[in-house]
């Protein structure tokens, strides 16, 4: 699988990995914005500043999410041999993330009218 | 054999030749903890399609909170207002939930994957299949009767 072909290079990867693997990253980034958006939106309506702050924190996550689907497609097409592993770090933020959205998520319903 | 080549393999080396630099030990730590140095590295394809299956299961929980975002948003002419406000809450807590399952779960594939053990079985998706179900079948009782 690994073996190299006359011109030195990996084989073609058939599967595409890198990009799967980045589009994967690409939608997970607008399900986070998505969530940014919903929680400015409750900010706005009940005016609650903290909304505001939450919401404007998970957009610029989902834009830190889209740009690091663009380092790892970079990562992975770049490599020769076997390429990076995930990192955990960017699991664990991506993670961290959800759950913020979800505290601030549930803070809104519990709050706002 | 010209069109078996990874056409980008190797843009960007020039600029770059040493793109994996040796890990100061500090980042070494974080990025390599204890259970990533036991076992084989496993074919990369298997590690790339569990960091997929993470995501896919943080979208999963990133949309059932929007959904119960949504429902307490936007469904005013739904009564009784308590059923809709439980029902968002326990969508938006299922979300927090299932964003730590994707990363233990994650973690847990990973490391079976490096030890060679069977891939840990999960009860995950018949509790989300009926759940998703409930909420389906809730939301349209509201609608009927609310």
């Amino acid at each position: 699988m690994t073996s190299a072909n006359p011109a030195g290079r990996p084989p073609r990867d058939p599967g595409l990995q890198p990009e799967r693997t980045a589009l994967a990253w690409n939608r997970t980034a607008l399900a986070v914005a998505v969530n940014g958006v919903l929680v400015l939106r409750a900010g706005l309506v009940g005016s609650a500043p903290l909304f505001l702050g939450v919401g404007a924190v998970l957009l610029l996550a989902a834009a830190g999410a889209t740009a690091y689907s663009s380092v790892r497609k970079r990562q992975l097409l770049r490599a020769v041999g076997a390429p990076p592993t995930s990192s955990p770090t960017a699991l664990a933020l991506a993670a961290l993330v959800t759950l913020l959205a979800s505290g601030a998520g549930i803070a809104s319903i519990l709050t706002i009218r | 054999m010209a069109s078996d080549e990874w056409p980008l393999a190797n843009a960007g080396a020039g600029r770059h030749p040493q793109y994996w630099k040796p890990a100061s030990d500090e980042e070494h730590q974080m990025q390599n903890p204890r259970w990533r140095q036991q076992g084989e590295e496993p074919d990369y394809r298997f590690t790339l399609a569990n960091e997929r299956t993470f995501l896919a299961w943080i979208r999963t929980a990133l949309a059932l909170l929007a959904g119960g975002v949504l429902l307490h948003q936007f469904s005013h002419s739904l009564g009784p207002r308590w059923v809709v406000v439980a029902l968002a809450v326990l969508l938006a807590v299922i979300g927090a939930v299932l964003s730590v399952i994707a990363y233990t779960r994650w973690r847990a594939n990973e490391i079976a994957m490096r030890t060679g053990e069977p891939l840990p079985f999960t009860l995950l998706l018949p509790l989300l299949a009926g759940f998703s179900l409930v909420t389906a079948a809730v939301i349209a009782v509201l609608m009927v009767f609310g």
